[in-house]
């Protein structure tokens, strides 16, 4: 159990766990780490800012796109 | 630490807090925002310490998957009494809540400016790159069918990712020091969006 919950996350688990794409075995995993290990709970706040922007941009920026297509649909 | 919890002794509670206590305000804090931390922490502090006294904990081995379960459970709680009071708010002539959380202003700003630095770094992106990452984070697509559909590598949609990611934090360090008032290649340790977003 020590080596399993003691791992350290990588930049790839911190990211998947801030999408919520991994198992519920994962997920407990990492949470019993992140009790224990500051290092790993600041990679997973940056990862969750960064996915947070992301998701809010890429969406604002989809909006946007699409509003003069809008315009010229109703024409 | 648990037999000296269970014996009462002071020293055994010390350990569990000081072990413990970031740890259980940074999920408290994930998943139900900052309102009320402290107490909350406390509440999780009391119900693990009873239930340990109470000889819940079968196998101290397990403490790091006991205290997750029962901050878990708390979470749910704390949920599950948030939709019942939200219910209670429901205008009944007209079916629609009344008053929602209150925001917390701070937060909203950081997420903002997060948000406006994610929105720069995608501008400046090629429109390929751009579709990549809207793919990924905004459509929740796995990386296989973006591959797929986009005629990607692996690496080429890794290194996509990852230079967006580290251009993300490079803008985030010199907004910090621009704050601080010094140049940002003299930046070092914790700084930039995830800095802010944790303090």
């Amino acid at each position: 159990m020590a080596s399993r919950v003691d791992r350290h996350l990588d930049e790839e688990a911190a990211e998947q766990y801030s999408l919520s794409n991994l198992s519920a075995r994962k997920v407990a995993e990492i949470e019993e780490h992140l009790l224990i290990c500051e290092p790993c709970r600041q990679a997973v706040a940056a990862s969750d800012a960064y996915v947070a922007a992301m998701r809010k941009a890429a969406a604002q920026l989809r909006q946007d796109e699409q509003k003069p297509k809008r315009k010229v649909a109703g024409k | 630490m648990v037999e000296r919890i269970q014996a009462d002794d002071p020293s055994g509670m010390e350990e569990l807090y000081s072990v413990f206590t970031t740890g259980i305000r940074f999920y408290l804090c994930r998943q139900l925002g900052s309102q009320d931390l402290d107490d909350k922490v406390h509440d999780a502090f009391l119900t693990i310490t009873q239930s340990i006294r109470r000889g819940d904990l079968r196998e101290p081995e397990r403490l790091m998957g006991y205290v997750r379960t029962v901050v878990r459970r708390q979470v749910a709680g704390y949920i599950g009494a948030a939709v019942e009071s939200r219910r209670n708010l429901v205008d009944p002539d007209h079916g629609a809540i009344l008053r929602d959380r209150k925001p917390d202003p701070e937060r909203q700003a950081i997420e903002r400016q997060n948000a406006d630095l994610a929105m720069r770094i995608l501008n400046t992106l090629p429109r390929r790159d751009r579709e990549v990452l809207s793919r990924f984070y905004l459509q929740e697509q796995s990386p296989r069918q973006i591959c797929r559909d986009m005629g990607l590598t692996q690496t080429q949609f890794r290194l996509t990712k990852s230079r967006a990611k580290a251009r993300f934090t490079e803008l985030g360090q010199a907004r910090f020091a621009r704050r601080l008032g010094f140049s940002a290649s003299s930046v070092t340790g914790r700084t930039g969006p995830a800095a802010a977003q944790v303090s």
